[in-house]
């Protein structure tokens, strides 16, 4: 434990130093922040219509709701994606928290066969769920009104046979940068822990420190747990000056619970060891920096961190899938901004069996000796 | 392996592929001397001090340090040995004191840092960072960080490369203090003077095997030139003089020098004696001994390079 404290101290100490790297740690994501939020603070990110069809018959929509569908698809405005008949529609816009989701009921394509041929009122109800907070659901349920009107006037000569229930759902407003912000903290953990990881794995090798930390009784898993002790400092740093930014600069209300510091430290953890990965296939530090931008650069664009995934193709929404950064960025903001519990535990605790089995990767296969 | 000895090495050997970096070496290096591994860049010198100390494993063969087998007690030796790697460098924002610190820390050791500071002449230095120091200083600093741990046994690989002529003069004088202080110094180098200036023994290796190892001293005199005296400017009738003393002349007749092949059976005086009868006269005397560079190239056919250090 004393050679953990001793090595950590030396590291914070070259850190506090280091004023160049301070600024940069810290100016990167800070100026991120900056200008993203106050370019989009204002606005939302959703735009999608998700649609539960219960008017099925052995599985198949019915004539007139796969119409319906097709209207509403042509009308170009927003994606329709399709929510399982067996799911609760409204938990399931609460829990994903969708902007809305219209719910076609059974009976839908009898009513409107009736209304067809009989000009009745006989009545049918559809459900339109949507997040009253959001600028696009407002868009989406003027579109559907105006759809429904439409069949209302055309199939019943103006007898109102079809109508649509709204029902809000979410309680507060999130703007862009409520979702931003948890994944620049996500990025800013990844970033900080594969760079200096990998720049001082590179480094110590080719200056030969590694080989003379080899000669002293430092075991190497005490220097690894201290790099990796100071990581989860730095990120924590970070985290502490992007979060005065989001509340001073945006009056954001963020939830810091421990979930999302546990997240943090996870991801320092997972990135520490992904680091080590790198470095013991790099040269030397030049190669090392370039490396580490390979690994980086791609999983901050596609790992949820500036573009909501549904909002990105479908094959990039499955390589997101694979990219460690997407768990953390949708824990964090599970924890810290939409207080979902159950979604915060569960990215958490996919990150920490990551990161442990990063660690032991990475703590594996650098050498401080040669063959 | 007896209580006199450091470090024994039996067939010590190590490749990579196809290359075989040392080649079944033996030695001994005897408690509280100064044994200097001479030889040029790629030789073997830095594998072989990499195996003792525990930072690459050998193909075959082995050694101890202090008793210790090197496969299994590596611990136990990393206490008792200091270790200046080939170009030392540390946490370079840590100061001086701070790196002593350090390192002594990973010892749980507690030296008199002031002292050890003292004792490599950074006092003045103490506050500054590593990154800021020369790289005299910086060996220096690794000298002192070598010492932490009180070692018996120090092993310095090449502490000089790449060092101006006054810091490699400093440097020197630390290495002798520590043999003053009865530490055994395992010192690898490719200069020839530095060995000459500090080894009590030399092991000469080339191509990954020991040539030639002994005192310094013998190491000249039975593999070196004969030592030369030189009459500049002589007089040419000084060659039958000294024929006559049973020595070997030779007269230059580009340059007017006389040299004359010295051995044991006769003494400078009675050639001078012989010289001052005959009335041979002559500018200059100088004389030429035979060093360790002559016994390199004597035994490898290949000179070791007299590069200056930048």
């Amino acid at each position: 434990m004393n050679h953990i404290l001793l090595d950590l101290k030396a590291s914070l100490k070259t850190f506090a130093r280091n004023k160049s790297t301070i600024f940069w740690t810290l100016a990167f994501p800070s100026v991120l922040i900056l200008i993203f939020g106050a370019i989009f603070s204002q606005s939302t990110i959703r735009n999608d219509l998700y649609i539960q069809n219960q008017d099925l018959v052995d599985g198949e929509a019915t004539y007139w709701s796969d119409q319906l569908i097709s209207i509403l698809n042509e009308t170009d405005t927003f994606n329709i994606k399709m929510v399982d008949v067996s799911i609760n529609a409204t938990d399931y816009a609460l829990e994903n928290r969708l902007d809305s989701l219209l719910i076609i009921p059974q009976g839908f394509n009898e009513s409107t066969n009736l209304a067809i041929v009989t000009h009745s009122d006989s009545s049918i109800n559809m459900t339109l769920v949507y997040d009253q907070s959001s600028s696009s659901s407002a868009i989406v349920q003027s579109i559907v009104f105006g759809i429904v009107e439409r069949m209302n006037f055309e199939f019943s000569q103006g007898q109102y046979f079809l109508s649509v229930d709204s029902v809000p759902i979410a309680p507060q407003r999130f703007s862009f940068i409520d979702f931003f912000m948890p994944g620049v903290i996500g990025m800013t953990a990844m970033t900080t822990s594969i760079f200096t990881s990998v720049s001082i794995s590179s480094r110590f090798k080719e200056t030969g420190v590694f080989h003379k930390l080899a000669t002293t009784p430092l075991k190497r898993y005490e220097w690894i747990l201290s790099r990796t002790i100071f990581n989860i400092l730095v990120s924590y740093l970070g985290m502490v000056v992007m979060l005065l930014i989001g509340v001073v600069v945006f009056n954001m209300t963020i939830t810091v619970d421990a979930v999302s510091l546990v997240m943090v430290a996870m991801a320092s953890l997972l990135f520490s060891g992904i680091g080590m990965i790198i470095a013991r296939f790099v040269k030397d530090p030049d190669g090392a920096d370039a490396a580490a931008n390979v690994v980086t650069f791609p999983m901050m664009f596609l790992s949820g961190t500036f573009f909501e995934l549904s909002q990105m193709p479908q094959f990039l929404q499955t390589i997101a899938k694979v990219l460690p950064l997407t768990y953390v960025s949708e824990g964090l903001r599970a924890a810290m901004i939409f207080g979902q519990a159950d979604q915060a535990l569960f990215n958490t605790a996919l990150v920490s069996v990551m990161g442990v089995v990063s660690i032991i990767v990475g703590s594996w296969i650098t050498k401080w000796e040669d063959d | 392996m007896s209580s006199d000895l450091a470090i024994s090495v039996e067939n010590l050997t190590k490749r990579y592929g196809d290359l075989t970096a040392v080649n079944g070496i033996s030695f001994n290096v005897n408690r509280g001397e100064i044994f200097a591994f001479l030889g040029p860049n790629g030789a073997g010198k830095t594998t072989t001090v990499e195996i003792l100390v525990g930072l690459r494993k050998p193909t075959s063969g082995g050694a101890e340090v202090l008793g210790f087998d090197i496969a299994k007690d590596r611990k136990e030796i990393k206490k008792r040995i200091g270790v200046l790697p080939q170009s030392f460098n540390t946490y370079d924002r840590l100061t001086v004191k701070e790196n002593v610190e350090y390192f002594a820390g990973m010892f749980d050791s507690s030296p008199d840092v002031d002292g050890l500071i003292k004792l490599v002449d950074l006092e003045d230095k103490k506050k500054a960072q590593f990154r800021n120091l020369s790289g005299g200083l910086k060996q220096r600093l690794g000298i002192a960080v070598a010492l932490v741990n009180d070692p018996e046994v120090v092993f310095l690989d090449e502490p000089t490369s790449g060092l101006d002529p006054k810091a490699r003069h400093g440097v020197w004088r630390l290495i002798e203090n520590l043999h003053d202080e009865g530490k055994t110094v395992f010192l690898t180098t490719h200069y020839m003077e530095e060995a000459e200036a500090l080894a009590d023994r030399v092991g000469i290796i080339h191509n990954g095997k020991i040539v030639a190892l002994d005192e310094k001293d013998k190491l000249i005199a039975e593999h070196g030139k004969k030592n030369l005296l030189v009459l500049r400017k002589a007089d040419p009738k000084a060659v039958s003089v000294i024929d006559k003393l049973g020595l070997k002349a030779n007269y230059d007749e580009g340059e007017g020098d006389v040299s004359i092949n010295l051995n044991h059976a006769v003494a400078v005086s009675d050639i001078m004696q012989a010289l001052s009868s005959a009335r041979v006269s002559f500018s200059e005397l100088q004389l030429k001994r035979s060093s360790l560079e002559d016994v390199f190239l004597n035994l490898t056919g290949e000179e070791l390079g007299k590069e200056e250090p930048a």
